[in-house]
């Protein structure tokens, strides 16, 4: 019986970039997911049918956050591994692991890569950026990317090493702990900004600089509460009112 | 057409594909695109002040679950391209104010109409999930590799297509206004610019500090500290 190799991993690691690229309502990554796969099934599945059926089985619906997929993939590989080799498959077990997984890596990963380092790579950038230098670009794409292709590409042999056990206590405490240092420090990061917002360059902005930042920050903190309007309306709106204001002053 | 117009629209086919079919590495981020269009237009301050905002803008805006949020990727392009468009052959800062204003606008509403755009992607893609399924079953393993070059192919198209007629139309319809009401708008920009750079900082706050008051001291501790480090330490 074949046996995953280093290279069909690294081989699902190169097409996680593709994940969400037929992204859709009805299967999500579903599609997507099957296309990552596809290296060890045709590894492990000498018999078409057989090969066609599972990977069939694996465009059903899927979701998780995309960068930490790679470890999910990892797992199911190892899962169906143990699959191909068994007198008996249970192909229900690697469904309902699969699920559990994807909605485990969701929970954190939304935290870890959507709600925090995405900000604070941003505020990082910007802070580069006020002085008006390349580097702040540089700067967002390289913190971002330092955690997010890591990931992409060792989750999947980490996954496949540990299998299902691959977010056990070890690996989560680390995650949480990470979410937690950066949203200390992005809290810090965004105190720097709102300084060299008002004194760049240790000259102070004038006054309706200073008022208006402060108006803009308590707006923010108010609209952060609801869901509805969205920000994006929200800061619409407000540029409509400050065109308004200086059409008719 | 010219050389960094064409540039400009490519940079928005592939910001439409980072965003979300493929990689997901943050080019599509404004400031991003935002600086590699001050590089094409040469023109590093209207392009960075405009990517700036809208940076902050979308830095909270998240694709979690089936959400589809405003689309920043083309909003980012569009915004910063609009802005230096506008502003080339215009030396005058009040007037480069004024096309960073109707820049961050023009992104805003590329934004908004960009998530309608995403959702009828995304039905399409529906659509081509359903084909590739039955050829797999059919034992036709080939059409789950051509279902996603098809779909990237539609999402760089998306992009192009959507960035070519969100910029047509704002360079178009907003060079006389530019021109002819250039201190109204950058009156509007002094009052709009701090706000939204405000509204957009307060969203990344609360992001990091859910409901946490040491959070809370610790922003307002950085604050004082770089404060009196910008005052004091300036000569």
């Amino acid at each position: 019986m074949a046996s995953v190799s280093r290279s069909d991993l690294r081989r699902v690691a190169a097409r996680t970039w593709l994940l969400q690229a037929t992204w859709n309502y009805e299967r999500q990554q579903g599609l997507g997911w099957a296309w990552c796969l596809a290296p060890v099934l045709e590894r492990l599945y000498a018999d078409p049918g057989r090969r066609q059926q599972r990977l069939a089985e694996h465009t059903a619906f899927f979701n998780t956050q995309p960068t930490l997929a790679s470890l999910a993939l990892g797992a199911v590989a190892n899962l169906e591994e143990q699959q191909a080799r068994a007198a008996e498959p249970a192909y229900d077990g690697v469904a309902r692991v699969k699920m559990v997984l994807g909605s485990a890596l969701a929970a954190l990963g939304d935290r870890l890569l959507w709600f925090t380092l995405r900000p604070f790579a941003a505020c990082l950038g910007v802070l580069f950026a006020l002085g008006g230098s390349w580097t702040g670009a540089l700067a967002l794409w390289v913190c971002y990317n330092a955690v997010h292709l890591t990931l992409r590409a060792r989750g999947v042999a980490w996954g496949y090493r540990l299998g299902p056990a691959v977010l056990g206590q070890g690996l989560r405490e680390r995650l949480e702990r990470l979410i937690s240092l950066l949203s200390e420090f992005g809290a810090a990061l965004v105190g720097v900004v709102v300084a060299a917002l008002l004194v760049p360059g240790g000259e102070p902005q004038s006054l309706t600089f200073q008022v208006t930042l402060a108006g803009g920050l308590a707006l923010g903190l108010v609209a952060a509460q609801h869901a509805r309007p969205s920000p994006t309306h929200l800061a619409l709106g407000a540029g409509g009112l400050c065109l308004v204001a200086a059409w008719f002053r | 057409m010219n050389l960094p117009l064409l540039l400009t629209l490519l940079l928005g086919g592939l910001a439409a594909l980072d965003a979300t079919p493929v990689a997901q590495t943050m080019l599509a981020q404004p400031l991003v695109t935002g600086t590699l269009l001050a590089a094409i237009w040469g023109d590093w301050r209207v392009a960075l002040e405009t990517a700036i905002v809208l940076q902050l803008l979308a830095a909270s805006t998240v694709p979690i679950g089936a959400r589809t949020p405003a689309d920043y990727a083309t909003g980012g392009v569009v915004g910063v391209g609009t802005a230096v468009a506008l502003a080339a052959g215009r030396p005058f800062s009040f007037t480069q104010d004024a096309c960073a204003m109707l820049g961050v606008m023009s992104g805003l509403i590329a934004a908004l109409l960009g998530s309608a755009v995403l959702r009828w992607q995304r039905r399409l893609n529906e659509g081509l999930a359903r084909w590739c399924e039955s050829r797999l079953r059919a034992g036709e393993p080939r059409a789950l590799g051509e279902a996603h070059r098809a779909a990237v192919v539609l999402a760089f198209a998306l992009g192009v297509g959507f960035s070519a007629a969100c910029l047509g139309v704002a360079i178009a319809g907003l060079d006389r206004l530019a021109g002819g009401e250039s201190l109204r708008l950058a009156r509007a920009w002094r009052l709009a610019q701090p706000l939204w750079l405000g509204f957009g900082l307060a969203q990344i706050l609360h992001l990091f500090v859910q409901r946490r008051l040491s959070r809370v001291a610790v922003f307002g501790a950085a604050l004082i500290a770089a404060w009196l480090v910008l005052v004091v330490g300036s000569p």
